[in-house]
């Protein structure tokens, strides 16, 4: 049958290689000399009979290669056969093998950790069916310019007005301590969400039911929804689930369903109970919720917002005291994440890595053109015998593929190490729930991909360079392999300038982000930043109505503070060094005030003793007093940027100053006591100096403060003692954001640092495969040229004369290199300029200086080769064949 | 005799299973055979027989063993399977059938006798 004898054919190919091999052989051999028999029978000499029968049988191995080609079933067959070949010739040269393997491994591996890490931060999956239709609904404090989530009597109001939108849930993350019998207890992200949360993202409980209104009023039975992997988790899909009580940090909760696998909205959620209001939640200002919506049929977002935003100024006219500055927004629903603003970064940091890649590629395809030159003998044998071109083609690229496999295997271990710094480096404050930096399948798929696409990609090289083998002139004697080695050099050359017009592509980058980086880090903040714990909290408004009252809770608070073991000093300011400011325009006693011009400068409150906690000391005049803001006139201390632009060369002591809030009237006149060194406060820039004016808290107070503590010991230990303390005084008072300003501040520079870095790395790894490159081609340029050049030394060339020579050889297709390179750098680093502080895009000094790093790079590459050059013994060289 | 005719691509085949139907031969024994029958008038290039006849084995049309020949010498013998046996007669009627075509074609006469 024919199937059997196709089966034994292919199991004869793949095991019975040599067998067969032998065996043809024998049957070859045997049919000549039986054929050389007849031949004596019919008279012909005994030697005379062999030759003739050889000559009449013709070529035996082009026989073999055709018979090898019959017995083949399939291009498989063809594969493995090359493929074993190929692993043979990796074998043969190991130190060639192994560069080239690190090389595309480190290439490989960076690719697919930062495919993993873009793939991770910018398409995460929301578990949504209908994104598009998704949005999130915040709240601007237009006085602060900051985001702020939204109170639970606004959402109310909202939810009850809002049309343009189908439907509108608040949520808050609670973590939350889950207990009951089936096991230990085991901390959970917790969900409080308005009863109509799920039918606003339209997802149904997988069973059980689903949230009702009457879930969310106030006393009613608590309830929880557990997310799929908690019940398979934790209950074993136990089917009883629904109805069972478990216990959610003290809270017992009867379990009501379960929601679908893949269905953790928003933001990786293990369970959810209902969001009902309490005494603190109800107040307007106590805004903790965030909202999101879904948009009504054939509703665009820009009619959401400005519905939205109507809404949000009738409630601030209906509740000055608490709305007065509060618009609100509305925002697609990946937003909700403040990585998606970093799309452009990701994606240049991605395009980064696959210039190295390239560049690996590169070299990998020099060094393979350098042995496809010492292979043209071979090659041109296997042609004149019979070999078909696609053969060697199909052999030559499988040989690639062979190598960018191995590299791929090796690159897996370098995408996980990558991967696992990446994580590291984010630190778990800054890493957001749902970022999860794993190898997951799509990178796996992808890993595998471009395994095997380098392969195919660095292998034309060689291939096209064989293809282009004069197949007569490399076999005859004295065959330097030199045919196709004009395709051949030109080829090297021209790919080390492309490696070099990549390589400075990575340099200029990494080069602007580390002098950003420095001039950030260099750039002293104005403050002692060590030892100094920050935190928050919010007076509600009830218990809280009066500027005395913020005054007498924080005074309290500040000696009970600084009445703890290891605190210093205690102190309150409106916002943190970074943190930006409050908004005022200004008027100049004794300056023509234009009403309709006034300029514009920063405001904050402070607490009296604020500049000696931070440690700031006044370059002029003094700093608050106790009394200040209490008894005396009204006063201010500024800081030497106010005072350079709006008092040059004049003392800014005496003088006076009033501060006008947008749509109302002047303030008082401030008394100018003291000038203060900049502290710097632009969160947006932050190497910029802006005008401030600080206050006393006691004239201006503000309701929502940062408490800051100068700690003697580590501040970190004493959070608890803090939060007690707070407790002590208001047993409802929530203490939140707790930090060490250190951290805030590494914090807020982490995206340029990490960056910042990852550039680097790629820099570095780049620049290096780029020398290695070069120096492979210089030599082997050398090493072909060796004759000419002893030639040249018998003919009276001086060393000097030998070293121009390689040398220039060498830089010339650089020239076309850099120029195009950093060309492309000009336009590239545009796409930094968010993440750069001081420096601009087209810095100069970063360019050159990336030149000159190419060159030292050059150098480096070109000096073993060129002092091989120089050794060059022409007696030797000149005999050498 | 004139000079042994060049054999049709495609033909060898059909000649390489006609010859072993007649009993099982080794690869030079095939060759020899083939002249025999044709009394020379076709001469068969030796560099194509063995990959003739491993094609034939691959496709199931032949089976090949190890036995000795004539002269007491280890050879690859090949005999045809069943569906080698099929194959000849199709190719066969298919050849008699073509070659009675191009002849009628070929000994059409003129309108002028």
């Amino acid at each position: 049958m024919r199937l059997v004898s196709a089966l034994r054919a292919v199991l004869t190919g793949l095991f019975g290689r040599a067998r067969v091999e032998w065996e043809m052989d024998d049957e070859i051999r045997a049919h000549i000399r039986e054929r050389a028999e007849d031949l004596r029978h019919a008279g012909v000499a005994g030697e005379e009979a062999e030759r003739q029968a050889r000559i009449e049988f013709g070529g035996v191995e082009k026989c073999k290669e055709e018979c090898r080609e019959a017995l083949v079933v399939s291009w498989l067959d063809h594969l493995w056969r090359d493929l074993r070949f190929g692993l043979r010739m990796s074998i043969k040269s190991p130190a060639f093998t192994a560069a080239a393997v690190l090389a595309l491994a480190l290439g490989i591996g960076a690719d697919t950790a930062m495919y993993s890490i873009v793939n991770g931060a910018l398409t995460w999956d929301l578990g949504l069916d209908n994104r598009d239709r998704i949005v999130i609904v915040r709240s601007t404090n237009k006085r602060h310019d900051q985001d702020w989530t939204v109170s639970y009597p606004d959402f109310r109001d909202f939810r009850r007005q809002v049309k343009s939108l189908a439907g509108l849930a608040a949520y808050r993350f609670v973590p939350a301590n889950l207990s009951d019998q089936s096991a230990l207890p085991e901390r959970y992200y917790c969900v409080e969400m308005s009863a109509n949360g799920f039918s606003v993202v339209q997802h149904k409980p997988l069973f059980g039911r689903d949230f009702i209104a009457a879930d969310e009023q106030p006393g009613a039975a608590p309830v929880v929804m557990l997310g799929y992997h908690v019940w398979r988790n934790r209950y074993a899909e136990d089917p009883g689930i629904v109805g069972k009580t478990l216990r959610l940090d003290e809270v017992p909760r009867v379990v009501i369903g379960v929601m679908p696998p893949g269905r953790r909205f928003p933001e990786e959620t293990d369970l959810w109970v209902p969001l009902v209001p309490d005494a603190a939640s109800e107040k307007r200002d106590n805004r903790e919720l965030m909202l999101f919506g879904r948009l009504g049929d054939g509703v665009k977002l820009a009619k959401a917002q400005s519905e939205v935003e109507g809404l949000a100024a009738r409630l601030a006219a209906q509740y000055p005291d608490t709305n007065r500055d509060v618009t609100a927004n509305v925002r697609p629903i990946e937003e909700i994440t403040g990585v998606y603003f970093m799309k452009p970064l990701f994606l240049a940091l991605f395009v980064a890595v696959g210039f190295v890649l390239l560049i690996a590629c590169a070299d990998v395809a020099n060094m393979l053109l350098g042995r496809a030159a010492e292979r043209a003998r071979e090659i041109s044998i296997r042609v004149a015998i019979g070999a078909g071109k696609v053969a060697i083609l199909r052999q030559v690229l499988l040989e690639s593929v062979v190598l960018s496999v191995a590299g791929g295997f090796l690159g897996l271990l370098v995408a996980i190490g990558g991967l696992r710094w990446f994580d590291r480096a984010m630190g778990t404050q800054v890493k957001p729930i749902w970022l999860h930096l794993t190898l997951d399948r799509n990178a796996l798929f992808y890993l595998g991909a471009i395994s095997i696409g380098t392969g195919l990609l660095f292998g034309l090289a060689p291939a096209l360079r064989l293809l282009k083998t004069d197949v007569s002139g490399a076999l005859k004697d004295g065959g330097s392999g030199v045919t196709g080695s004009k395709f051949g050099l030109r080829a090297a050359r021209a790919l080390v300038g492309f490696q070099m017009a990549l390589c400075v592509v990575l340099l200029a980058g990494a080069g602007l982000m580390i002098r950003s980086a420095v001039r950030l880090y260099g750039t002293p903040i104005g403050v002692n930043t060590t030892n100094v714990l920050t935190m928050r909290v919010n007076l509600p408004e009830a218990k809280y109505n009066s500027p005395e009252s913020w005054l007498a809770f924080h005074e309290n608070l500040g000696k009970r503070f600084e009445g703890l073991p290891g605190v210093e000093m205690a102190g309150a300011a409106s916002q943190l060094p970074l943190g930006n400011w409050i908004p005022f325009a200004v008027e100049f006693e004794g300056k023509n005030n234009d009403a309709a011009q006034r300029p514009e400068v920063g405001g904050l409150v402070v607490s009296n003793n604020y500049f000696d906690l931070m440690q700031v000391e006044a370059r002029q005049g003094r700093l608050f007093l106790a009394a200040d803001g209490q008894a005396g006139p009204p006063v201010a201390v500024v800081n030497e940027t106010l005072r350079e632009k709006f008092w040059p060369g004049e003392p800014a002591l005496g003088k006076r100053l009033r501060l006008v809030e947008a749509n109302a009237l002047p303030g008082p006149w401030l008394l100018v006591v003291g000038v203060v060194p900049d502290i710097l406060q632009n969160f947006r820039e932050h190497l910029k100096h802006d005008p401030l004016v600080y206050l006393p808290f006691a004239e201006e107070p503000e309701r929502q403060m940062f408490l800051l503590a100068r700690t003697a010991v580590p501040p970190a230990t004493l959070t608890d003692a803090f939060r007690r303390e707070v407790q002590r005084m208001d047993a409802n008072l929530a203490v939140y954001d707790v930090r060490t300003l250190e951290d805030r501040l590494a914090e807020s520079r982490l995206t340029v640092s990490l960056f910042g870095t990852m550039c680097t790395v790629f820099a570095c790894v780049a620049t290096v495969l780029a020398a290695i490159g070069l120096y492979a081609v210089i030599l082997q340029a050398v090493s072909q040229r060796t004759q000419e050049i002893g030639l040249r030394i018998a003919l009276g060339a001086t060393r000097g004369d030998i070293v121009r020579l390689v040398f220039w050889q060498g830089i010339r297709p650089l020239a076309p290199g850099l120029a195009i390179g950093l060309l492309l750098a000009l336009g590239a680093t545009r796409v930094l300029r968010s993440l750069l502080t001081g420096v601009s895009p087209s810095d100069p000094v970063v360019f050159v200086g990336t030149v000159v790093v190419l060159l030292i790079a050059v150098a480096i590459g070109c000096a073993v080769p060129t002092r091989r050059a120089m050794r060059v013994d022409p007696l030797v060289a000149l005999r050498y064949e | 005799m004139g000079e042994p005719a060049q054999l049709l691509p495609g033909t060898l085949d059909l000649l390489i299973l006609k010859a072993v139907s007649l009993g099982p031969l080794h690869g030079y024994g095939v060759l020899l055979r083939i002249e025999q029958i044709s009394r020379g008038a076709l001469s068969i290039e030796q560099g194509a027989l063995y990959p003739a006849l491993f094609r034939l084995v691959r496709q199931g049309f032949l089976k090949a063993s190890w036995g000795t020949s004539a002269n007491n010498r280890r050879a690859k013998f090949y005999e045809l399977t069943a569906a080698g046996r099929k194959r000849l007669r199709a190719e066969t009627d298919g050849w008699k059938r073509l070659v009675e075509a191009i002849a009628s074609v070929l000994g059409a006469e003129t309108e002028e006798a």
